[in-house]
């Protein structure tokens, strides 16, 4: 498999071959992704598919007489191959520019700034993965995916930036299951492999599902106190991003969070959310080249602060770019801890719900900032700070403005990290740090 | 089929002598896409995809190994690694297989295309500022969006028993959208939802006509949801656009029919499924009105192919027949384990993820009503129209979704355009109230490409028809805090 030094490699000629074919006029910048992937599935303790991945997915934003023209493309590694790619890519690039009408918000990569973060990992030899991961699940119906491997993101521009981030890192993202179909979800990830703590790890779920052989307690739609755990606030995490707090949607009236902006809405004083790569779980550089902030508060003591502003957004609003990348997504997201220590979480909690993890969140009115969605796996109905037995799953409604709002109780002083498990295309970097939220009210529909 | 395809699969045959069976699967993709916002252009270009997936049968197990390295080492290697993979899981196999769910097929397909060639960006980018200027029919509209993303998709697939396919699917798709602000009212108004105008096809299938006609009444509609009322909050029956038909069909009868949800695969991360492998053939799904195909054979309905990505030629199969689950959404592999009939539906995002079991085309096979016959017949009623908000449980039972636009039915007539029109149910009892489905004239098909899926997470496109539908006795309500 390639290592990130092949990778850097491929990165270093491809950057050299874009310096020495731009011609005047011309500002390019690309982003690379690369990636040597294992991956096993695995259903009830036993493979259900394996495999590896090896790509190099490349980007290129081709500017020239204030037209953009963007071009993606895989590389094989090989130099020559590749730069032979790479020149078709320029050549599409220059014909298709000129049919592009002028583009008044265009963005020129000017930065110039350079950065390296590299991460060496201790991960499974490949031959002994499915011993390692199922031999100690054994007797457990234990469904998901290992993967672990190399990623690497690098990006560079015609006006000198130069960025480059490779980390190597495991994740087991698993959940056990008993024959009633209840199940508990947990991962265990990180860059260096310990058996004692993956083996403890499955240890704590074993602990945990045993409250689920209890039988489920139905309830009724209605409002509930909830202590909503890390796990589950991630589902929520990816609401500040989609008609979030982008500055484009506060123009638009996308943003969920324009009431708030406006002062018809108020978060609670408990909520500060900050946007903080001092997390080093993934690079600080956005697809142009420019390094954000390391830390940003967005939402401080309830109250809006930032936005997350790109060059674009800049050039079309006149507010200050603070390097969040094209779609002013949301990164390395970090949010308070408060002063419930987790250990008190349900006696604080008294009779409600103990929410483990959320599923298929959506907004159901955006402008209300009211999404809906599931609780999911370990959600448990819990009596005077003791716990009865699951529940049978609950589908919410509830106002952001409701829940982060005047119904907010407290925040655990503990935060989890939580890394971000997608795989789409690729393996995701990034990830959260998530206290636990404990809610006087919440509502559930179904 | 290429030679270089045949002969990088002799190498590859060579490296991995052990292998009871190896097959090459290369996809090559080139989309390109224009997107243009309040008249300017905001984004443009293309993306070039090319890859393989050496994959090896070793006692039972399948093992992969993908590559965006085609060369004749880089195949070499994958297919060692892809063995090697396959050894050390094969003491794990959840199923041991053999080579019957590879069969050595030989097909060829290409999307139906009236025209061929294509159109450059001078003549797409202005009929696309010209969309945005038309749904800009008032200050009100604070946002106007037109985007066309073209792709060509050839899927080769060459393997050690003899299966040669070669696949080519051409699409098309048309992105439209207005956002309307009123103080504090925000409304935005699609083209059917927002990602549904996507079929197999040529150019002919973005007509500038077309475009600018709808753009119009885009444009008109969100402005009309400013000072319309908020959807009432009560029980009513409900009768559904087939553009919103689409989604209540994937999300509450496509995935909890797939075999895989129901063997448990899915179970960390998609979800299961309410249907046990013993309800096919007797579960009461819905009504006798019910009546659902898997049909990739559709011309134009944007997941048609010749086979699916293991070989396995694809028919239409009724899955759904007078009410009665008749058949689940499971490829040969899932049919193997679970030892039920399925389809030809083992599919992958790209050369980058293994396939595995996917809706293809779901439709619901029209009825006999006509529109006026199914409004007519309803006293109170809500008619919703253009998905915008989904949602539903890990077993695909409580589902919330949400449209875009609704017009209230009152003693058989349409009457007043509601705001945030929103419904919610479970979905058996919901199928179950299916009392009245729209006759052929009502029917129509859309396309989404992003349904997500699977660990690795892969995202496919699939299709779905439906003509207009009407329940009973569903819990309607509308916005706000």
């Amino acid at each position: 498999m390639r290592s990130a030094n092949d990778y850097k490699k491929i990165f270093t000629y491809v950057a050299q071959f874009i310096e020495n074919e731009a011609q005047p006029g011309e500002d390019i910048v690309f982003t690379m992704e690369a990636e040597s992937s294992y991956f096993m599935r695995f259903n009830n303790a036993m493979v259900r598919q394996a495999g590896t991945v090896e790509q190099v997915r490349l980007n290129m934003i081709f500017c020239s007489n204030k037209r953009t023209w963007n071009h993606g493309l895989m590389l094989t590694g090989n130099e020559h191959d590749d730069t032979e790619l790479l020149a078709q890519a320029l050549n599409r690039a220059r014909a298709e520019i000129v049919m592009l009408p002028e583009d008044p918000y265009q963005v020129i990569p000017d930065s110039n700034e350079t950065s390296e973060s590299v991460f060496t990992g201790k991960l499974i030899p490949e031959a002994d993965i499915p011993r390692t991961i199922l031999e100690p699940a054994k007797g457990m119906d234990f469904t998901g995916l290992y993967s672990q491997g190399t990623v690497c993101e690098g990006t560079m521009n015609t006006k000198g930036a130069r960025h480059w981030f490779a980390t190597e890192t495991f994740l087991v993202d698993y959940s056990v299951w008993l024959p009633n179909g209840r199940g508990v979800k947990s991962s265990y990830a990180g860059t260096q492999w310990d058996d004692k703590a993956y083996k403890a790890k499955l240890e704590e779920s074993k602990t945990i599902i045993n409250y689920l052989t209890r039988d489920a307690v139905t309830l009724e739609p209605g409002s509930y106190r909830v202590f909503i755990t890390p796990d589950a606030f991630t589902e929520v995490i990816t609401f500040f991003s989609w008609n979030g707090l982008g500055e484009q949607g506060f123009h638009t009236g996308e943003s969920a969070y324009l009431a708030l902006k406006e002062g018809r809405e108020s978060l609670s004083p408990l909520f500060t959310l900050t946007q903080d790569f001092s997390l080093g779980v993934e690079p600080r550089f956005n697809e142009f080249g420019e390094l954000a902030p390391l830390k940003l508060t967005l939402i401080e003591k309830g109250k809006l602060v930032n936005t997350l502003v790109s060059s674009r957004s800049s050039k079309e609003y006149g507010t200050p770019s603070n390097a969040a990348p094209q779609g002013e997504s949301l990164r390395s997201p970090v949010i308070a801890g408060g002063t419930l220590p987790e250990a008190d979480a349900l006696k604080a909690l008294g009779t409600g719900i103990y929410v483990s993890n959320f599923h298929y969140l959506n907004w159901s009115d955006p402008q209300a900032a009211r999404i809906t969605g599931m609780t999911r796996f370990a959600c448990l109905w819990v009596e005077n700070g003791t716990i009865v037995g699951p529940i049978k799953d609950m589908r919410f409604d509830e106002s952001i403005y409701n829940f982060l709002g005047a119904e907010l109780e407290a925040v655990t002083k503990e935060q989890h990290l939580i890394v971000n498990s997608e795989t789409y295309e690729g393996r995701s970097l990034g990830g959260s740090l998530i206290p636990g939220f404990l809610v006087k009210n919440f509502k559930f529909t179904l | 089929m290429s030679n270089d395809l045949k002969r990088l699969l002799e190498i590859a045959i060579k490296a991995v002598p052990e292998a009871e069976w190896v097959g090459l699967r290369k996809r090559s993709t080139e989309e390109t896409m224009y997107f243009v916002r309040d008249g300017h252009i905001e984004q443009s270009g293309t993306g070039l995809n090319v890859g393989c997936m050496v994959e090896v049968l070793y006692k039972g197990q399948f093992g992969y190994a993908a590559t965006s390295d085609m060369s004749l080492e880089s195949i070499q290697s994958a297919a060692k690694k892809a063995l090697l993979v396959a050894q050390s899981a094969s003491p794990w196999a959840i199923y041991k297989f053999d080579t019957s769910v590879r069969p050595a097929t030989k097909a060829q397909y290409e999307s139906p295309r009236k025209i061929k060639s294509s159109r450059t960006a001078a003549s797409i980018v202005p009929m696309l500022i010209d969309v945005c200027n038309t749904m800009k029919c008032s200050d009100k509209i604070v946002q106007t969006l037109a985007a066309n993303q073209s792709g060509k998709l050839i899927y080769e697939i060459v393997t050690s028993n003899g299966a040669e396919i070669e696949q080519t699917i051409y699409y098309q798709s048309l992105i439209m959208e207005a956002i309307a602000m009123d103080g504090p009212v925000v409304q935005r108004r699609t083209d059917k939802g927002p990602w549904a105008y996507c079929y197999q096809g040529g150019i002919e299938l973005v007509q500038p006509e077309r475009a600018i006609q709808t753009a119009k009444k885009i444009g008109e509609e969100a402005l009309e949801l400013l000072s319309a009322p908020p959807c009432p909050e009560d029980t009513r029956t409900l009768v559904l656009a087939p553009d919103q038909m689409m989604l209540q069909i994937h999300e509450s009868v496509g995935h909890p029919l797939e075999i895989d949800r129901i063997l448990g695969d899915e179970r960390n991360y998609a979800g299961s499924s309410f249907i046990k492998l013993s309800d096919i053939g007797t579960f009461q799904y819905g009504s006798k009105l019910m009546n659902i195909t898997f049909d990739p054979t559709v011309p134009g309905e944007l997941a048609s192919y010749k086979v699916d990505e293991i070989g396995n030629p694809a028919t239409k199969e009724f899955i759904v027949k007078d009410g009665i689950l008749v058949r689940a959404l499971g490829s040969l592999e899932s049919q193997k384990r679970a030892n039920v009939p399925g389809v030809a539906n083992q599919r992958a995002t790209s050369w980058n993820r293994p396939p595995i079991d996917r809706m293809a085309n779901i439709n619901l096979e029209p009825g006999n009503s006509t529109f006026d016959e199914i409004i007519g017949s309803i006293e109170k009623g809500v008619y919703m129209m253009a998905n915008r908000s989904w949602s539903i449980d890990d077993y695909r039972n409580k589902f919330q979704f949400g449209c875009e636009y609704a017009k209230l039915i009152e003693n058989g007539k349409l009457t007043k355009t509601v705001r945030d029109p929103n419904y919610r149910g479970i979905s058996s009892n919901f199928w179950r109230n299916l009392v009245a489905v729209g006759n052929r004239d009502t029917f129509e098909f859309f396309g989404t490409p992003n349904c997500g899926k699977g660990e690795p997470n892969q995202v496919m496109y699939v299709g779905h028809g439906s003509p207009v539908c009407a329940f009973k006795d569903v819990a309607v309500f509308g916005g706000g805090k």
